[in-house]
């Protein structure tokens, strides 16, 4: 064992760390607004309306993420941080959109209505009872989500992106200390996992307080 | 267990439509995309079929042994001695918290480099996915073992089962039943996953086309191809969990 080969390469390591932490809160940012329009549509009365969202949703979902990001990187021919940022997007929107459908089903028609006969309109009704009461439903789902964007952020090495998983395999290549560097990345992507998971617990608990 | 209902038929009109105009717009982009090299993909469909079975065999192969140890797994969490159940739980959360190509990394890479005897692709890769699969399969078992009722257990022992024959014969098959939907969605996601042995070498059919674009350079062709295939293989799967548990898809 040699540690102080994280600290030799820290600038290595501390800019993969910023790499896969942008591109996944980009990521993260983008699919949940998409899924949330998707699962709106879904929500919709129409029986079309339906329809095209769970198309959007089954297309996305059954295919391997790192597919979307080569497609977008070798035959779109995007730049590699746009094509891995639109790849985890559009993968992640369809898992996100199919969660806060449930979501919404999930909900009784009824907190819509009060709300719509209390003298809301519609898009506040929509934003101050319905969104707050959704998603406390779906934020356990949701952190697991979160977790996963962090976690397929790692593809994005296959396409020469240097984020921490490529900064390990880079160390490994340079010194064969893959070991240490493997153990610093691994604690890394367990340590934003457990903050996604924290910060996101406590967003729940204060929209409970705020409800009730 | 819910049981496969029959399709209506015929189809509500408004199906119908959908279908009708699902399939136009199929038709509709191939003819849009005629002039691409889709003969490509024709010469070269013996070495992606091949790559498909590889995918194939890998998800089976991991699920399979993966099933195994989840299910120990599983038991461990479940009611396993103190020390025990917190390594289950470890195990089961890092899995579950880092990328699978890290855990990739970790057998192929890391693992040799610490006790010095390399390892080959194809044990690596089997390694890593059933490592994986573990870890996924055994909350899946886990929530299938929760859902039986504990009164299933408590009537069996007063039957005089012992333990083990009370889990193998009476909790096992009822949790078997309840957690298929979730089984089928761990082995789509698995074949998913088969998609990145690429970094360890092996021919599965993701490299089968990255190779192919290699050499004849049709990657609109080819990595549609790829995305279609994929689509079509995973979509038959969960096709059989919407059938099996109604509830499962967002149009139910």
């Amino acid at each position: 064992m040699k540690w102080s080969i994280a600290w030799e390469y820290r600038e290595a390591l501390l800019n993969g760390l910023m790499l896969t932490l942008q591109i996944s809160a980009v990521s993260i940012v983008a699919s949940t607004i998409i899924g949330m329009v998707v699962a709106c549509v879904a929500s919709l009365p129409g029986f079309f309306a339906r329809r095209i969202a769970s198309a959007y949703v089954e297309m996305l979902r059954n295919i391997p993420v790192v597919v979307k990001i080569f497609f977008f990187y070798f035959a779109v021919g995007l730049d590699a941080i746009p094509a891995a940022m639109l790849g985890l997007t559009l993968h992640q929107s369809a898992y996100i959109a199919d969660v806060l459908a449930s979501g919404f089903r999930a909900l009784p028609r009824e907190q819509f209505e009060a709300a719509y006969a209390v003298g809301h309109s519609e898009l506040q009704s929509f934003v101050h009872i319905l969104l707050p009461q959704v998603f406390r439903i779906v934020m356990p789902p949701m952190i697991t989500q979160y977790i996963e964007v962090v976690k397929n952020s790692a593809i994005a090495m296959m396409i020469g992106i240097e984020e921490l998983t490529f900064q390990t395999q880079q160390i490994e290549a340079e010194t064969f200390r893959g070991f240490e560097a493997a153990s610093i990345a691994t604690i890394a992507y367990i340590v934003i996992a457990l903050v996604i998971a924290g910060s996101m617990g406590a967003l729940a608990n204060r929209l409970k307080a705020g409800i009730t | 267990m819910t049981t496969m209902r029959p399709a209506e038929w015929p189809l509500p009109a408004k199906e119908r439509i959908w279908r009708l105009s699902l399939f136009s717009l199929a038709c509709g982009a191939a003819w849009m995309t005629r002039d691409l090299r889709w003969d490509v993909v024709w010469t070269t469909a013996p070495a992606l079929l091949q790559g498909l079975g590889i995918s194939f065999l890998l998800a089976v192969t991991s699920v399979a042994a993966g099933m195994i140890a989840g299910m120990i797994l599983a038991v461990a969490r479940t009611s396993g001695p103190f020390g025990l159940r917190h390594l289950a739980i470890g195990y089961i959360e890092i899995v579950r918290a880092v990328p699978q190509l890290m855990v990739i990394f970790w057998i192929f890479f890391t693992w040799p480099a610490v006790t010095g005897r390399g390892m080959s692709p194809w044990s690596a890769a089997f390694l890593s996915l059933t490592v994986i699969a573990a870890a996924y399969l055994a909350e899946v078992i886990r929530a299938g073992i929760e859902s039986v009722p504990p009164i299933q257990k408590e009537s069996a022992f007063v039957l005089g089962l012992s333990p083990f024959q009370a889990f193998m014969r009476v909790v096992l098959p009822q949790a078997l039943r309840n957690m298929l939907p979730a089984l089928i969605a761990t082995f789509v996601m698995m074949f998913k996953v088969t998609s990145l042995v690429y970094v360890v070498g092996i021919v599965d059919f993701f490299r089968a086309v990255v190779i192919i674009n290699n050499r004849e350079f049709a990657p609109y062709a080819l990595y549609t191809t790829l995305a279609v295939v994929y689509f079509a293989c995973c979509w038959a799967l969960s096709w059989l969990i919407r059938k099996l548990d109604p509830n499962y898809a967002l149009t139910s």
